[in-house]
């Protein structure tokens, strides 16, 4: 064995990493180098020295503090809201999401003809079903440029309308404070 | 400092690898399961159980008992709300020393940044100077020696000082190490054979100085 490959070996056996084979090898080795036996030396000696560190004591009441801080976290858990219930609606809420919801589902049953056709209104004869067909036609003789930017500018206001309605109160609080922030003129 | 050192004869209190370690084992995971469920007079018994063996492991990286102590219940809190996540495919000290590590690399990172904390280390590192020149003149024996060590310890890099506290102060294995410290056995091996090379080398030219002066 030489002195490179034994001087790496050295430290596994410190580690009692190596077979009995390779153990007796570097004995071998040792017996007959005194380079290799005293860099072992220094290293049994930082061993050792590492291996009587004291063990600190940790303070007495470290037990108490860690307990008091687990307490404190399990309570911040059990009071906070859970996923699920973070938005909490008001009644101003729950109408407007009422009111959407019928508009959508009155909008659906209307597109079906022999549905609109039983009613009396709204079946193509009548005063509101004529309204409605002035409308669009006075719509589609609108220049197609302003009807797109009245439509785009619709439809953001009512995404607005839409998010702040879900977003809660608090929410909505903010959202107004930092608009009026931003106004020129108060 | 308001340590207190046990014993040398004394070990850390802990069976970590040695003392019946299925029966422990086997008490860990029931009170883990207990302590998942809220049960904190069962985490009690878990922080009283490893409470000594992560402000050793702490208090070893950070090298200041008040910060230790600190740290060390931030680990157990950490622990506590990690708790759900634990799923036992590790033991149940080997996630614990885990945490106990990153909590304390956190902190060194912390520490790194504060300036003033830079300050007070800078003049109790002179201090330490100062006391070295008196020891210099004074005859070595085997405890100036390992205060020696214990110095150039926290003088290693991090990388180094972790792997030398866990195979020397807390006699982990290769393996063991693997797990905690989520590297591989031949980076454990690399870095655990460079600390010491390290120390050696600290120690043989403090004996040259020595046998010069």
């Amino acid at each position: 064995m030489r002195c490179k490959e034994a001087s790496h070996k050295l430290q596994l056996y410190l580690d009692n990493r190596l077979t009995i084979q390779q153990i007796r090898t570097l004995e071998a080795h040792l017996a007959s180098c005194n380079a290799c036996m005293e860099e072992l030396t220094i290293f049994e000696t930082v061993v050792n020295d590492l291996e009587t560190f004291k063990v600190v004591a940790e303070p007495d009441d470290l037990n108490v503090k860690i307990m008091r801080r687990v307490a404190i976290a399990a309570s911040q858990r059990n009071t906070s809201p859970s996923r699920f219930s973070l938005w909490h609606p008001s009644l101003l809420e729950i109408l407007v999401a009422a009111a959407l919801a019928t508009i959508a589902t009155i909008g659906t049953i209307l597109q079906q003809s022999s549905i609109r056709s039983m009613l009396p209104i709204a079946n193509g004869h009548d005063g509101l079903s004529l309204a409605y067909f002035n409308m669009l036609h006075a719509l589609m003789n609108v220049d197609s440029t302003a009807l797109i930017l009245a439509l785009w500018i619709a439809g953001t206001l009512l995404g607005v309308c839409i998010t702040l309605i879900f977003a809660g109160s608090e929410m909505r609080t903010q959202w107004f404070k930092a608009m009026m922030e931003r106004l020129p003129v108060r | 400092m308001r340590e207190h050192l046990l014993q040398s004869s004394q070990t850390i209190g802990i069976p970590l690898t040695n003392v019946a370690p299925s029966a422990v084992e086997q008490d860990d995971l029931l009170l883990v399961a207990a302590s998942k469920n809220g049960d904190q007079e069962a985490f009690a018994q878990l922080v009283q159980r490893y409470q000594r063996l992560v402000f050793n492991l702490v208090y070893r990286m950070l090298q200041q008992y008040e910060e230790a102590t600190e740290i060390t219940q931030e680990t157990f809190l950490a622990a506590w709300q990690g708790l759900p996540a634990f799923r036992g495919d590790a033991r149940f000290p080997t996630w614990l020393y885990r945490i106990a590590y990153n909590c304390s690399l956190k902190q060194l990172e912390l520490r790194k940044r504060d300036r003033a904390l830079q300050v007070a280390l800078e003049a109790e590192r002179i201090l330490g100077n100062a006391s070295d020149e008196q020891r210099e003149n004074a005859e070595l024996d085997a405890h100036d020696r390992q205060l020696l060590v214990q110095e150039h310890l926290s003088h290693l890099p991090t990388k180094y000082r972790i792997v030398l506290i866990l195979r020397h102060l807390q006699d982990m294995t290769y393996e063991e190490m693997a797990e905690i410290l989520t590297m591989p056995i031949g980076t454990i091996k690399t870095h655990l054979f460079r600390a010491r090379n390290l120390l050696k080398e600290r120690l043989q030219s403090f004996n040259h100085e020595s046998d010069m002066g």
